[in-house]
């Protein structure tokens, strides 16, 4: 069974995901960051696919992404970097990242290497639900890849149904209007959001703007859980990442 | 227009009528209507059609989880519900999921007023003629009672239309016109089409040359395998609203009004044709120029801005972003802002703020407040960048683009508002010459938007050559070009599938050019169909030929190009042309703001 499925069958609340861009702050840190989110108790991780041009990123996830560039980062080496992760990690892990590079290396090769190294799942924001369905999403299912689909305060009811059919392992619900490392305000209208995307029949962690214990507590009680990437980064660069993630406990 | 066939069943029938530009086919599910589709229908008729042909159910009062059943069993993508369902039923009909046409009978006694309760629980009204049997009847109502409807809803006509009635329907000029609904009129028998009658028929509407044109976007946005909306879901909303918006407004007589005489009286169109005689003889040809240099900012930005800052008024936007690398398009949007009074907020990379000085204190003096781009390497691509990220926080702003690039509608909705300029080309030629057709049509290719304008209306004349000119900076080989289609190759940038300068591992590369309009690594995605499908010809020219072919420009005809249309003028040096050729070159901007850089070249 795909380990993403799994867990959301194991556990049904305050499931806490992490992101961290792959090769940051140094080219070599990918698997040790993987092992002490472990360590520390993560359910779940994103990895990123640092990109050139990260439309949906604030200057945080921007800055990270660009280092990772420099030190030398590419989507060959990260698969190289994760070949003996199952050794030691059996959280989910999903890829995270933006189609072009992707496309780039090309989508059978992504998948047969995403299935040599025990990747679960993929969130690709860019790439778009139609086309995804039509070209494909048979080739994910077989690779048993979920492709992660988002819903943001401003999609539609009629979107909504389409996307919650589509969906598999379970959706990524943007708290915000806003690109990432934003802050979250509580409003009566957001959390009647939340509700309504946790009434429906496929899990949910809430992402964007969730930095800390009080603000991931907040998230988790509307959903099965949370996610934190921008506050994780800045630990990560700052040297307290273990810090930062005994916090949350 | 669209075209819905209505009161299909057999599936033989419909394997004639595939190849037609059908766009919405109809299946009824009313057991008393003679074209009843019965109990036993196979599943697999309607998906007889292809993807693009959106399948309508008909439905009369029926129950909703019936309805919602048949729905799902045949993949329906609309329903027609054609008795007296309420509004709160099409609300629970739309909310499931399918798009609602709602169906009314029209006599002289109508009252359009009692529509107004459905406009929020429908996607379309369809007006049939009144009967006992709801519809169905083979006649045409009086359409003069159309001229009533007021609301913002579009319909489709129904009710009794033959193949005499095409004339007439081209004369319709209801703006909330959407389709068609043809049944009938064209049967040999009840659930049986007659595919050669409705072809004809088709053909006389004009719908097929435009359904078929094989340079026109598609539904979805695509120029043959190019374009798309390739965007994160936090902008699908703000991108379905433009995409269900644009082609709407852009064929109200409201927003034509509004634009012809703005592009009249403010950007002071028709630009002049100019015959460039010392150019022609020195290369012995005939050369034209066609000078949209000549308009208010001094270049051809502004019939694209005008055209969005009328489209952000009407979908009601207040606040409006735009990026911009030279300043050309910033200051544009800062004009038309500074016109309608709307805030206008301009990302320009920082390195661009630094090297265009002149552009960013007309921007803050039209009272624009002008952004910094600080990430990535602080150019146009970055700009771009940071204006979706501002769109992204602040969905109810109107992004107002400034080229054919971007996700679906952009690439078309900016070719458009530029399509100004080839179809005052056509004109003016054609008085000129007594042809409208040129043999040539040169421009210059950043992402695209003068080079666009400039090819609209000639797409489909074969023997109009287009030659698009990109910058190759330093030289294609040299690493330091903008030359996307020589040395780039498929990819995704800023929504858009197009090609594309990137390395080996999908990230995309910095591109260089003297000049800042045309330092864009990408390329909208109606020149990359143009190129791989070889429609036009792309050349390139160097900083040094672009410069050169500036000098020769202002010492022969007394006109200072801008950097960006010079690339287009210095092609005349590597092309062959005949003595009796005509050559229309888009002079797309003035060159005062390059003035720096040429006083560097040649003092």
């Amino acid at each position: 069974m795909n380990r993403i499925d799994q867990l959301f069958q194991n556990k049904q609340k305050d499931i806490l995901s992490i992101y961290f861009p792959a090769g940051y702050p140094k080219l070599e840190d990918t698997l040790p960051t993987l092992q002490l989110l472990q360590d520390k108790g993560v359910d779940l991780v994103e990895i990123g696919i640092p990109f050139s041009d990260p439309l949906a990123d604030g200057p945080v996830i921007q800055t990270a992404a660009k280092q990772a560039l420099d030190n030398g980062m590419t989507l060959q080496i990260l698969f190289d970097q994760l070949k003996d992760a199952r050794k030691s990690i059996t959280m989910p892990l999903i890829l995270m990242g933006y189609w072009n590079t992707v496309y780039k290396f090309g989508v059978d090769a992504f998948l047969a290497e995403c299935q040599k190294v025990g990747i679960d799942g993929v969130i690709l924001p860019d790439l778009p639900l139609e086309e995804y369905q039509e070209e494909y999403k048979a080739k994910f299912e077989a690779a048993g890849v979920h492709n992660v689909l988002l819903v943001t305060p401003q999609t539609t009811d009629k979107r909504l149904v389409t996307i919650e059919k589509a969906a598999s392992g379970f959706l990524y619900m943007v708290s915000t209007a806003s690109t990432t490392g934003g802050a979250l305000q509580a409003s009566k209208e957001r959390e009647d959001y939340f509700k309504k995307i946790a009434a429906l029949d496929i899990p949910s962690l809430i992402g964007f703007g969730i930095h800390d214990k009080v603000s991931f507590q907040h998230a988790a009680s509307f959903s099965n859980g949370a996610i934190i990437g921008t506050a994780f980064i800045k630990a990560l660069e700052k040297g307290n990442a273990a810090e930062f993630l005994e916090s949350l406990q | 227009m669209k075209i819905k066939v209505c009161g299909l069943k057999h599936s033989k029938n419909i394997k004639e009528l595939t190849q037609l530009p059908i766009d919405y086919a109809g299946f009824i599910f009313y057991p008393k209507s003679p074209r009843y589709v019965g109990e036993e229908f196979d599943a697999a008729i309607p998906a007889l059609f292809s993807k693009s042909t959106r399948k309508v159910g008909v439905f009369v009062n029926e129950e909703l989880d019936v309805l919602l059943a048949k729905g799902k069993k045949y993949k329906l993508d609309a329903m027609q519900l054609h008795g007296g369902e309420s509004a709160e039923y099409c609300r629970k009909v739309k909310e499931a999921g399918f798009e609602v046409i709602k169906a009314f009978q029209m006599n002289d006694s109508f009252q359009f007023e009692s529509l107004e309760k459905y406009g929020n629980v429908c996607d379309f009204f369809l007006f049939d003629t009144k009967t006992e049997n709801y519809g169905g009847s083979g006649r045409k109502f009086n359409w003069e009672l159309l001229e009533n409807y007021k609301g913002s809803i579009p319909f489709f006509l129904s009710g009794g239309i033959g193949a005499q009635d095409a004339e007439q329907i081209k004369q319709l000029s209801h703006d909330k016109l959407y389709a068609l609904d043809l049944n009938s009129g064209f049967e040999l028998q009840p659930a049986k089409k007659n595919a050669d009658q409705l072809e004809i028929f088709l053909n006389k509407l004009e719908l097929n040359t435009m359904n078929k044109d094989k340079y026109a976007v598609d539904e979805r946005g695509y120029y043959g395998e190019f374009g798309g909306a390739y965007i994160p879901e936090l902008l699908r909303k703000n991108v379905d609203e433009l995409q269900e918006n644009y082609l709407k407004i852009l064929a109200s007589e409201q927003f034509k009004k509004d634009y012809a005489r703005l592009l009249d009286n403010y950007v002071g169109r028709p630009t002049p044709l100019t015959k460039a005689g010392n150019l022609s003889k020195r290369y012995g040809t005939n050369i034209y120029l066609k000078r949209e240099d000549l308009t208010h900012t001094g270049a051809h930005k502004i019939n694209n801005t005008i055209g969005q800052i009328l489209l952000a008024k009407y979908m009601g936007k207040k606040r409006i972003i735009a990026e911009t690398g030279a300043g050309q398009h910033g200051v544009a949007t800062a004009t038309v802002c500074a016109l309608f009074g709307l805030e206008c907020i301009v990302y320009m990379g920082a390195l661009d703020v630094e090297r265009q000085a002149p552009n960013v204190a007309r921007m803050k003096m039209l009272g624009a407040k002008v952004v910094p781009a600080i990430s990535g390497n602080q150019t146009l691509k970055d700009a771009t960048n940071e204006a979706i990220r501002d769109w992204i926080a602040n969905p109810e702003s109107f992004y107002l683009i400034g080229s054919v690039v971007g996700p679906h509608p952009y690439p078309d909705l900016v070719t458009r508002l530029q399509s100004i300029i080839s179809k005052e080309i056509r004109e003016q030629l054609e008085k000129e010459t007594g042809n409208p057709n040129p043999n040539y049509v040169i421009a210059c290719v950043g992402g695209g938007s003068n080079a666009a304008g400039a090819f609209y209306h000639y797409l489909n004349e074969k023997d109009v050559n287009l030659v698009a000119v990109e910058a190759s900076g330093l030289g294609v080989e040299s690493g330091e070009t903008a030359a996307t289609i020589t040395i780039g190759d498929i990819g995704f940038i800023h929504g858009s599938k197009t090609m594309l300068m990137q390395d080996d591992d999908g990230q995309i590369t910095e591109p260089y050019s003297i000049s800042a309009g045309l330092d864009y690594p990408g390329v909208g995605p109606l020149h990359a169909h143009l190129a791989v499908s070889g429609r036009a010809q792309f050349l390139s020219a160097t900083d040094e030929e672009a410069l050169n072919a500036a000098k020769v420009l202002a010492e022969s005809e007394g006109i200072i190009p801008a950097l960006e249309s010079s690339h287009a003028l210095a092609v005349l040096e590597k092309m062959q042309f005949k003595k009796d050729d005509v050559v229309v070159i888009n002079l797309s901007g003035r060159g005062d703001k390059d003035m720096e850089t040429y006083m560097k070249k040649f003092n």
